[in-house]
């Protein structure tokens, strides 16, 4: 007898149990404030609890938490955005913007983490979900399942990202060793 | 991505091992705050209805006590229009896309759908926000000229000025939104074009 398929709360435990990190991650990618941060990281799990509901295995368990929580978050961003007003930025704009480079990035990893952390924080919601899928580690096919990008484009932010990411951050890297 | 340069690399050890603030809770817990959450969105509508339900009940007073069969039709015109409002208001707010949705939607159709879902929005004031309230105002306005009280001087004169203002207002409201609905556009566009390079 085939074994009986998982329930809401067992697909939630599983999801919190592999990706709470990343979720946390995700969600100060997300937003700056720490207060609204929690609240948004609540409401991510709130919408994957409830969104397991309906989970019927199309994609895999992977894809589906980070749709979730990309798809809350960016609903988020697009609600913050009409309170402040706030200007984003895509990645072929921060390709061309000549690049700060600063020595210490490399020495001071809380300094390097909060600049990269302003970085992905400044870039458009799709854009933001490529630079999040490739920091985590996401292989190209992945990040173009969870961003609904075609593979061609997915490697041409890419390159973007491997772009901009080097000219920020490669040069102190260098400094610092 | 397997010929990753060391930076990168660093990158994202950085990136993956950041401190995490251990916010963790426990599915009860989820389970209650999403039912307080639902509460809290009743209330937030609810609230909402009965402002708008209470301007409503405000002009009907009036219609009872209105002498004049004109501005009682203008009245209920007016009452129609708002009940359309509060109902396209209530109609719009719930299609707001459900967690399982987001689960089978990719970013980009996510944000797409709510970029098209606010455009259209924006974009249809006249029909939903603006228009069912002008038959009521134009009726009223036609009473209250009819009328004509003795008592107010340069009656003609204020009665312009109220209206060209009231005009420049509904104008101002529909160039506004009729703004947003093209910036929201020109974002659509950058996501289609991303889409029809597949």
């Amino acid at each position: 007898m085939p074994a009986p398929p998982p329930t809401q709360d067992e697909l939630y435990r599983e999801a919190a149990d592999t990706y709470d990190a990343a979720l946390e991650r995700l969600a100060r990618a997300y937003e700056a404030d720490a207060e609204v941060r929690r609240d948004l990281l609540q409401d991510i799990h709130i919408a994957l609890w409830r969104s397991f509901e309906g989970f019927d295995g199309r994609c895999s368990l992977r894809t589906w938490v980070y749709r979730v929580a990309h798809n809350t978050a960016a609903s988020h961003v697009i609600r913050e955005r009409r309170n402040k007003s706030q200007t984003l930025v895509g990645l072929e704009e921060l390709e061309s913007v000549p690049a700060h480079r600063d020595g210490e990035l490399a020495a001071d990893r809380r300094y390097a983490l909060e600049r990269l952390l302003e970085l992905v924080q400044s870039l458009k919601p799709l854009d933001r979900q490529v630079i999040l899928s490739y920091l985590e580690g996401l292989d190209a096919g992945s990040i173009g399942e969870i961003t609904g990008i075609s593979p061609g484009n997915v490697a041409t932010k890419i390159h973007r990202i491997k772009n901009v990411l080097a000219r920020r951050f490669q040069e102190g890297g260098r400094h610092g060793e | 991505m397997a010929n990753e340069s060391p930076p990168n690399d660093r990158l994202k050890s950085l990136w993956q091992n950041q401190p995490s603030e251990g916010i963790r809770m426990s599915v009860d817990e989820i389970r209650h705050r999403a039912g307080k959450f639902q509460k809290k969105i009743y209330r937030r509508n609810a609230r909402e209805y009965v402002a708008g339900l209470a301007a409503v009940v405000f002009i009907a007073f009036e219609f009872w006590r209105m002498p004049d069969a004109l501005t009682r039709v203008g009245m209920g015109l007016m009452i129609a229009g708002m009940l359309y409002l509060i109902w396209q208001l209530h109609r719009k707010g719930s299609a707001r896309s459900l967690p399982a949705e987001m689960g089978l939607a990719s970013g980009l159709d996510f944000f797409r759908r709510e970029l098209e879902r606010q455009r259209d929005l924006v974009g249809s004031v006249w029909s939903w926000y603006l228009g069912p309230l002008i038959p009521g105002w134009v009726v009223l306005m036609v009473a209250l000229a009819r009328i004509n009280p003795g008592h107010l001087r340069h009656f003609g004169l204020t009665f312009a000025a109220f209206n060209l203002f009231a005009a420049f207002a509904f104008v101002f409201v529909w160039k506004l939104n009729q703004r947003a609905a093209r910036r929201l556009q020109r974002r659509i566009d950058e996501l289609n074009a991303l889409e029809g390079q597949r």
